[in-house]
């Protein structure tokens, strides 16, 4: 494809200390694309993905949203300074988070929690952003839980409400933070669910997951991660049909069922 | 420079005389807070007919100011009960008494955090109640009620200077007397402001010293 | 004794004065609410300080709650009612005089901002990291994260413990009544002057603030539990 990726990472690495956790990373991800990054823990995988949105600031390297560098600009002169928080905070506003641990704010409802940055990042009027945090919430399915407050929902129910929070912003890219790892069983189906609509929707996601079903069934491309560098890349059929590398034809073993 | 020396450190066997009854009316408060408020707290926990007394007397403690309580026990006292004879005892009376509210608290927390279990396992080894209480609860609840105690200790200390309102010649009534002589209160205020804090700061460093030793030695949670 | 005991019961001489004293227990409850509002907005200012990624604020927040968290509350009202107005007159070159509601209010605000300080630190910190991770996700500054996310948790959770700090507040008001603002034991030691008898006076007086502070902490307590138990269900 030659028109410019949405998400371009540049030889990314993360260094905590003394230890490196991203040793050079880069990919592209396109419109309409579903990546998904399997990997051991400590791989370097959801580190990766919260260097996308900055959360992780790279010690090395770039990373480009739709041609723009996330990590630097240029000023007048042409040299290249760090970004500040305020212009990264506007590019933030193109990417949807949702978290492991959901992180919906309890001190609001469900409808509050999801039109909460519309109205207060993006500035629509507060009647505006109900009407986009209702269709949002149509989406994963929840909008007769609008009013409640979401100590009352069940862990698939909130992580729903943090995927409907995401997509409140209208991003261009949906980022997904192990989502399904701190649900009991009988709730993942829900949101992966929810997740496959939203790809089969032309949604741009990358997801960070154990869920080898969902990379299988659903990703364009399916990344292998190890040690902080991608050691195998490729689309579903031959990354679970054909592993080339060892080590992640041991990875595939321990967790394919 | 000269009014420091003249107003402060010229002064300073008066300062002194009143910092020692400070100490000694906040050691002896103290000691009579952690007497009262035990002897509250376990009435109020085991004592069933005298249950609602103990309760009304704790909340009454902690409920009132201590500018009131020390007024009511200097004055209204001694007519109702012959007691206290002089400023001295009723100022630690006093301070005694709204401590005494506040730990006989503590002390149920601490009590109350003791799981259950253990008591029982206790009981199940065939040990008299009594001593269950003595080998088992009370030296877990020293241990766990210390920092609070320390903590009560800083606010006998900060309440104590009120005391000077009954004319007892503490460290605040010997500053106001030597303000009142000499019509300048800067230095003297202040040095006795410092006086105050810095020993209040210290008490509590030593307490918040004393809660880390015995959160990693014991690993007790602090009521 | 019993004859005292009498005298202590008489509430006769309470009910005279009713008026008075009534207008006293007004001027604590509103030296305590200017106060009470003192405290907080400082209280809340130290806390961030004391959180800010600058060291040198870090170090400001902190001396502030250390030297008022551990003042007790008589020797601060004496220092701003009576060496604060000559440290600003010698600044400013002219005679200065506090007003003494002002000493009681300044006073009582700083020393109980220490207090708050340290309540607002524990209930920022207490905030689960992810929560604001969430907010920064979506775009938010930093500031709009501390005043729609943090702080409404902040009240939240520390509420109880507030209470109690509240409470405390009130009941250091008595103290001005030493430097002549007219609070409830002010007049009640005009009246004793008066009348010459201090036993139901006192008692009386004892009893006043038992009753109004018991009623007002059970009631703000079981308010604050109702409006609590919805998020932290």
């Amino acid at each position: 494809m030659s028109e410019m990726p949405t998400i371009r990472v540049v030889d990314v690495h993360k260094r905590f200390g003394a230890l490196e956790v991203l040793k050079g990373v880069s990919f592209d991800v396109h419109r309409g694309n579903v990546v998904s990054m399997i990997g051991a823990s400590g791989s370097g995988k959801s580190t990766l993905l919260r260097c996308i949105n900055h959360l992780e600031t790279p010690t090395a390297g770039d990373i480009f949203i739709e041609g723009e560098s996330l990590c630097f600009r240029g000023d007048a002169t042409g040299s290249r300074k760090p970004r500040p928080l305020a212009e990264i905070n506007r590019m933030r506003r193109d990417l949807g988070t949702v978290f492991q641990q959901f992180n919906l704010w309890p001190h609001m409802t469900v409808l509050g929690n999801v039109i909460e940055a519309p109205n207060r990042v993006r500035g629509l009027s507060r009647k505006a952003a109900a009407e986009l945090g209702a269709e949002c919430l149509a989406r994963v399915h929840l909008e007769d839980k609008a009013l409640e407050y979401p100590a009352r929902l069940s862990g698939g129910q909130q992580q729903r409400v943090a995927i409907a929070r995401a997509l409140a912003m209208q991003p261009k890219v949906m980022l997904f933070d192990e989502p399904t790892s701190s649900l009991d069983p009988e709730l993942t189906d829900e949101v992966l669910s929810v997740m496959r609509e939203l790809a089969a929707d032309g949604t741009t996601m990358i997801v960070v997951t154990h869920e080898m079903g969902f990379a299988r069934e659903v990703s364009d491309r399916v990344m292998f991660l190890h040690n902080g560098l991608i050691e195998e890349e490729g689309p579903p059929e031959q990354m679970f049909g054909a592993p080339r590398s060892e080590r992640y034809r041991q990875f595939i073993a321990k967790h394919l069922h | 420079m000269g009014n420091w020396q003249r107003l402060v450190w010229n002064q300073r066997d008066a300062l002194f005389s009143g910092l020692v009854v400070t100490v000694e009316i906040c050691v002896i408060a103290f000691a009579c807070a952690i007497v009262g408020g035990l002897l509250l707290c376990l009435v109020r926990m085991y004592v069933r007919p005298l249950r609602f007394m103990a309760i009304g007397l704790i909340e009454f403690f902690r409920a009132t100011p201590i500018l009131v309580q020390l007024l009511w026990v200097n004055y209204v006292w001694p007519a109702l009960f012959g007691w206290p004879d002089s400023f001295f005892t009723a100022a630690w009376m006093a301070l005694a008494l709204q401590s005494s509210g506040y730990l006989a608290e503590t002390f149920r927390g601490g009590i109350e955090a003791i799981a259950r279990g253990q008591r029982e396992a206790a009981y199940a080894v065939g040990m008299p109640p009594l001593l269950v209480f003595r080998r088992i609860v009370l030296p877990q609840v020293s241990l766990s009620t210390a920092p609070s105690l320390v903590n009560q200790f800083t606010v006998i200390v900060k309440s104590s200077t009120l005391v000077s309102v009954i004319t007892v010649q503490d460290l605040m009534f010997q500053s106001q007397k030597i303000v009142n002589i000499w019509y300048e209160p800067i230095e003297i205020l202040t040095a006795t402001a410092v006086i105050y804090i810095a020993i209040v700061f210290l008490v509590s460093a030593a307490g918040k010293g004393l809660a880390d030793r015995l959160r990693r030695r014991y690993g007790i949670a602090l009521a | 004794m019993s004859e005292s005991l009498q005298q202590v019961l008489d509430v006769s001489v309470f009910w005279e004065y009713r008026t008075v004293l009534l207008r006293g227990l007004a001027v604590n409850f509103y030296v305590f609410a200017c106060a009470a509002a003192l405290a907080l907005s400082l209280g809340l200012g130290a806390a961030l300080l004391r959180i800010s990624r600058r060291r040198l604020l870090r170090w400001v927040g902190t001396v502030h709650v250390e030297i008022f968290r551990n003042a007790p509350d008589y020797i601060m009202v004496v220092w701003v009612h009576f060496v604060l107005p000559l440290l600003i007159g010698t600044l400013l070159h002219t005679r200065f005089e506090l007003n003494p509601f002002v000493s009681a209010i300044v006073a009582l605000g700083f020393v109980y901002s220490g207090y708050f300080a340290e309540t607002f630190r524990a209930g920022i910190e207490a905030v689960p990291g992810g929560q604001i991770e969430a907010g920064r996700s979506c775009g938010m500054s930093e500031r709009l994260i501390l005043w729609r996310i943090v702080l409404p948790q902040v009240v939240r959770r520390m509420l109880p413990e507030s209470i109690n700090q509240f409470i405390s507040l009130f009941k250091a008001t008595t103290i001005v009544s030493l430097i002549a603002v007219p609070d409830l034991m002010y007049q009640v030691s005009m009246i004793i002057q008066q009348e010459m008898r201090p036993l139901p006076l006192y008692t009386g007086a004892a009893i006043v603030y038992f009753a109004v502070i018991l009623v007002a902490s059970y009631a703000l307590r079981a308010a604050s539990e109702r409006w609590r138990n919805k998020i932290f269900a």
